[in-house]
């Protein structure tokens, strides 16, 4: 009987401890995982050694002829090394020979990618999303830039629960005014003359439109003005 | 006839509806304006002061879009609004007639031939119940809120919009919002405001939206085919109305003048301010 009860209240004891802790304690997150930090987390994917797991999925597309930017498709590289070495973008290291590389610093080379929403209105660091040193090629087998995880190991850092799609955003856009972006980003270069013709044609309408109508008007002398009228409302009665 | 029309020196032109519709759209619009520039000029200590009023820099997002949604609201009820509107009996004809605000041939020649007169070429249009000026600024409305409200949609739940579009349409929708706006915004506190403040016919201001009313001599001087008509029709009595009392007036003024004085403030900040940013 008296055992009966100090279970019993020690029941009781636990359970409102229970509810207690659902109530008060911090919520479990979905993602909770039993890492030593998260910054460490993070560092083991961003750090490009060329090898993360056996299940990695493979990059979508795969072009079998490498192609040097700027000079076209070609059925062969110009040397066996020639392609490795100018599509950067597809290197383990990027930077790689590139001379003085350490005491360079990103924005002596990259300065048109400093002017973005992402770095100027975010103040996103370029490491941030690039990671650190050796910096893997966007389009890298194994990068986490590749288009076939950046979503999951870059957007996602601060954008939960983005896409594939999402993540074809383009972070840095080239300047829609110049006339090379109709080979970068040819839809952009459109939209953006089709709505300055838009909106600048608006304004070549009315503008001196307007203008004129105010200096029409501020120039109608008083005695003119009424004799309008009333020439007007004769108009009307006949 | 003659003592009773005296008193009732106005004509009637907007309904209680009409100007709580335009009042809701000149606070919706500024505080857009407001929102959108701190936000665009954020790097300034112009943009900086006016995201502040607001609450900064991530508040304005937040009234932004809650400011866009009923925005959108009030586009989709003025739709629902104008259903009512719209004469049915006469249903084809009625949207062609002179009080329809849909433009016509007429409007193509008035406008040319108000560019006449600017120059003493023609002689001053004879303008009916809606000026051409007047139907470009209302469906002006028609073509900004859904290209502003979709791409500002898309950019203000970018998860879910890519769902259903490749995600470098962001890069199109911040384009297509950014100029819409800027064209907006420079329509309304230029072009808009020159027309219903500046121009001699009404300065200091048009308080037609505000009263509901315009003074019957200067419409007669202005929309001389409109007064005709009613006129003709004998509708003309029964559209005038006397004019508000001092106090109405004034607060007319006032609210009119501070939306001037809040657009000139965004124009000329913003104007200045636009070498100062990252584009």
């Amino acid at each position: 009987m008296r055992l009966g009860n100090s279970i019993g209240h020690l029941l009781y004891g636990l359970s409102g401890l229970l509810i207690a802790q659902f109530l008060l304690g911090p919520v479990v997150a979905h993602a909770q995982e039993e890492v030593a930090s998260a910054f460490r987390r993070y560092k083991d994917r961003e750090v490009s050694t060329g090898f993360y797991e056996q299940y990695e999925v493979l990059p979508r597309k795969t072009r079998p002829i490498i192609a040097v930017p700027g000079v076209g498709p070609g059925v062969f590289a110009y040397s066996p090394s020639a392609a490795q070495v100018r599509t950067r973008t597809r290197l383990a290291d990027s930077h790689q020979n590139i001379k003085f590389y350490n005491v360079l610093r990103c924005e002596y080379c990259h300065i048109e990618q400093t002017k973005d929403i992402h770095t100027v209105r975010a103040r996103l660091t370029c490491r941030q999303c690039h990671g650190s040193e050796p910096i893997a090629g966007i389009e890298h087998y194994y990068s986490p830039m590749n288009p076939v995880r950046r979503h999951a190991y870059v957007c996602a850092k601060c954008h939960e629960g983005s896409s594939a799609s999402f993540a074809s955003y383009i972070v840095h856009p080239p300047n829609p005014t110049q006339v090379s972006t109709l080979k970068t980003f040819p839809v952009l270069f459109y939209v953006f003359w089709f709505m300055v013709v838009l909106a600048g044609g608006t304004f070549l309408v009315f503008l001196p439109h307007t203008a004129l109508w105010g200096i029409r008007e501020f120039l109608m002398t008083k005695k003119k003005k009424k004799k309008d009228g009333n020439k007007r409302g004769d108009e009307n009665s006949n | 006839m003659a003592t009773s029309v005296e008193t009732r020196t106005r004509i009637k032109r907007f309904t209680p509806i009409q100007q709580l519709f335009h009042l809701l759209l000149i606070v919706t619009f500024l505080i857009q304006g407001s929102t959108g520039l701190a936000r665009m000029f954020i790097e300034t200590s112009w943009g900086k002061t006016v995201a502040w009023v607001f609450g900064g820099y991530e508040t304005c997002r937040a009234i932004h879009i809650y400011v866009g949604i009923l925005m959108l609201c009030g586009f989709a009820l003025h739709g629902i609004y104008l259903l009512f509107k719209i004469n049915w009996k006469n249903f084809p004809e009625s949207l062609f007639s002179s009080d329809s605000l849909l433009p016509r041939p007429k409007d193509a020649k008035d406008f040319l031939q108000h560019i006449g007169w600017f120059f003493g070429i023609s002689q001053a249009p004879q303008f009916d119940r809606w000026g051409y000026w007047e139907k470009f600024d209302y469906w002006a409305v028609f073509w900004g809120i859904p290209v502003l409200g979709l791409t500002g949609l898309i950019l203000a739940y970018p998860l879910s919009a890519t769902q259903v579009m490749p995600g470098w349409f962001l890069n199109l929708a911040f384009w297509i919002h950014r100029i819409e706006a800027l064209l907006a915004m420079c329509h309304v506190f230029i072009i808009h405001f020159f027309i219903g403040h500046l121009r001699r016919h009404n300065f200091p201001m048009d308080r037609a939206m505000f009263e509901g009313s315009a003074d019957l001599e200067a419409t007669r001087h202005e929309r001389p085919a409109w007064l005709a008509r009613l006129e003709q029709t004998g509708e003309l009595d029964q559209q005038l109305v006397p004019e508000t009392g001092v106090a109405r007036r004034a607060v007319y003024y006032v609210v009119g003048y501070l939306a001037l004085v809040c657009g000139v403030f965004l124009l000329v900040g913003g104007l200045l301010n636009s070498p100062n940013i990252t584009w």
